[in-house]
């Protein structure tokens, strides 16, 4: 169950990713490509078998969970700045880029380095589960590292929340109020991982799809903005070209 | 509410008797897969019967009067008021209007584009609201008053819906399926020349103010299409 939501995620997300090549090779909202590559690199980094390979290569002291934390940091920074740019949320953009957005990312930034540097981290394990299960002073570490981890991502998709609402129940295309819902679902995924420590430890399958949902609904919600900007300007490559554009000037 | 396909069988039985479907389709112009895959929900839709009682040559208001629903349609309609005739006048035809006042002889006027126009549906509940209207509809229908008034924005309403209107403004029944583009003029029994002779009574005052109210509805509506196009681009700008 776990391991298809897995694959089908990174499949979804490589997939988008990769369609976007030519048009980032053309010099076209390149940034969207890079959080999709972001996105892409962070959900092979939460799988067992990528993320064990992965930092094997790093020295197996489990500094591949550690650049993951900081992958989705990038990744959900990007994302805000442009969600908040694009719905014209200004004070959204204010509260990402602002002071209360530097101090929030850096106090999650320090909390997961330094929560990292108690643990005892020797030996590969995703999800830091076999350094949880050490001894008790570690299992708690754990705990607080991925508090840390996920107390920044919620502050962004909350922050986000009121204007893609906003969209949601505006008069805008369809297709661009679908991808507003889509967000706005996984911004409230997002918000819902704040609560994980309190989810009983037999309802742990819970956890991931609260996270893969996340992932999943803004990575099709950005696709589907992209097709509906598409349906209304056809790439330049479709497109005749202008003979204005090309004559000598 | 659509008409049921069982009375429609029946109708169209009564009134051509030896045609199939497919030649219905065929003088009519109503798709065969739309008129079939309305038979199987059970739906008609007014507009197949207004189409098929053209094409037969009989008056879709006595095509539509043949349901139950529709029984009203028949007999003497009260004719439209003046304010519904000007309401079905295109806002550039009101705005050529004013200018042939103004500047006589400056430019021809040309003939009135017959209805409906871009804003009919809207200006015909304006001409016959007394300020309650949209709550009586409302009470009578069951219709959320957001809801009518999201149709009355697209320039739509239902033809169930356009009859209750006209009945809750006790004007007559055609003015609604005029504006709505269910019907012609000639097909509502309007003599021709009606709307032209309502705008002709107006004085110059009072199509003065009408058109002002029709361009500053106009540029509103302009305006807000602006502000969504910005942020639509915005969003592809950002986020494409």
């Amino acid at each position: 169950m776990i391991e298809i939501l897995q694959w089908s995620t990174l499949a979804v997300c490589g997939a988008l990713a990769a369609a976007r090549i030519p048009s980032a090779r053309r010099g076209e909202n390149r940034l969207l490509f890079g959080i999709l590559l972001l996105m892409t690199l962070a959900i092979l980094l939460s799988m067992r078998a990528p993320y064990v390979a992965i930092d094997q290569v790093l020295g197996g002291r489990n500094l591949a969970n550690l650049i993951l934390r900081f992958i989705i940091f990038g990744a959900i920074l990007l994302v805000g700045i442009r969600v908040a740019r694009a719905f014209g949320a200004s004070r959204a953009l204010k509260l990402i880029t602002g002071r209360a957005g530097a101090v929030a990312l850096a106090v999650a930034g320090v909390a997961v380095i330094v929560t990292f540097l108690f643990m005892d981290t020797a030996g590969s394990s995703a999800g830091l589960v076999a350094v949880a299960a050490k001894d008790a002073r570690n299992a708690a570490l754990v705990e607080y590292y991925g508090a840390a981890g996920r107390l920044y991502p919620s502050y962004v998709a909350l922050v986000l929340l009121p204007a893609t609402i906003g969209v949601l129940r505006s008069r805008l295309p369809a297709l661009i109020r679908s991808a507003a819902l889509l967000l706005a679902v996984g911004a409230v995924a997002i918000a819902l991982s704040l609560l994980f420590p309190v989810i009983p430890p037999e309802l742990g399958i819970l956890r991931f799809i609260v996270n893969y949902t996340a992932v999943l609904c803004y990575v099709l919600g950005l696709a589907l903005i992209w097709i509906a900007k598409l349906r209304a300007h056809p790439s330049p490559r479709n497109r005749r070209p202008d003979p204005a554009a090309t004559a000598p000037d | 509410m659509p008409l049921p396909a069982k009375a429609f069988q029946h109708w169209l039985h009564s009134v051509a008797p030896a045609m199939s479907t497919a030649d219905i389709c065929r003088i009519s112009g109503v798709k065969r897969t739309t008129l079939a895959q309305q038979l199987v929900r059970g739906k008609v839709a007014e507009s197949s019967v207004v189409s098929i009682s053209r094409a037969l040559g009989l008056n879709p208001l006595d095509g539509l009067a043949s349901f139950e629903s529709y029984a009203g349609l028949t007999g003497p309609s009260r004719p439209p008021t003046p304010a519904e005739l000007v309401s079905q006048i295109a806002t550039t035809d009101l705005l050529h209007a004013v200018i042939a006042r103004t500047a006589p002889g400056a430019t021809p006027t040309p003939a009135l584009r017959p209805a409906p126009h871009a804003t009919s549906v809207r200006n015909w509940v304006d001409a016959i609201d007394d300020g309650d209207l949209r709550h009586r509809v409302s009470a009578a229908t069951g219709i959320a008053p957001q809801n009518f008034s999201a149709q009355l924005t697209a320039n739509r309403l239902s033809p169930e819906l356009a009859v209750a209107t006209s009945r809750a403004a006790a004007v007559g029944f055609t003015g609604g399926l005029v504006a709505t583009g269910l019907i012609t003029e000639a097909e509502a029994g309007w003599p021709p020349g009606a709307r032209q002779a309502a705008l002709d009574a107006l004085s110059d005052g009072e199509l003065t103010v009408l058109a002002g109210d029709r361009l500053q509805a106009l540029g509103r509506t302009l305006r807000r299409q602006e502000q969504e196009q910005a942020q639509t681009e915005k969003i592809w700008e950002n986020l494409g």
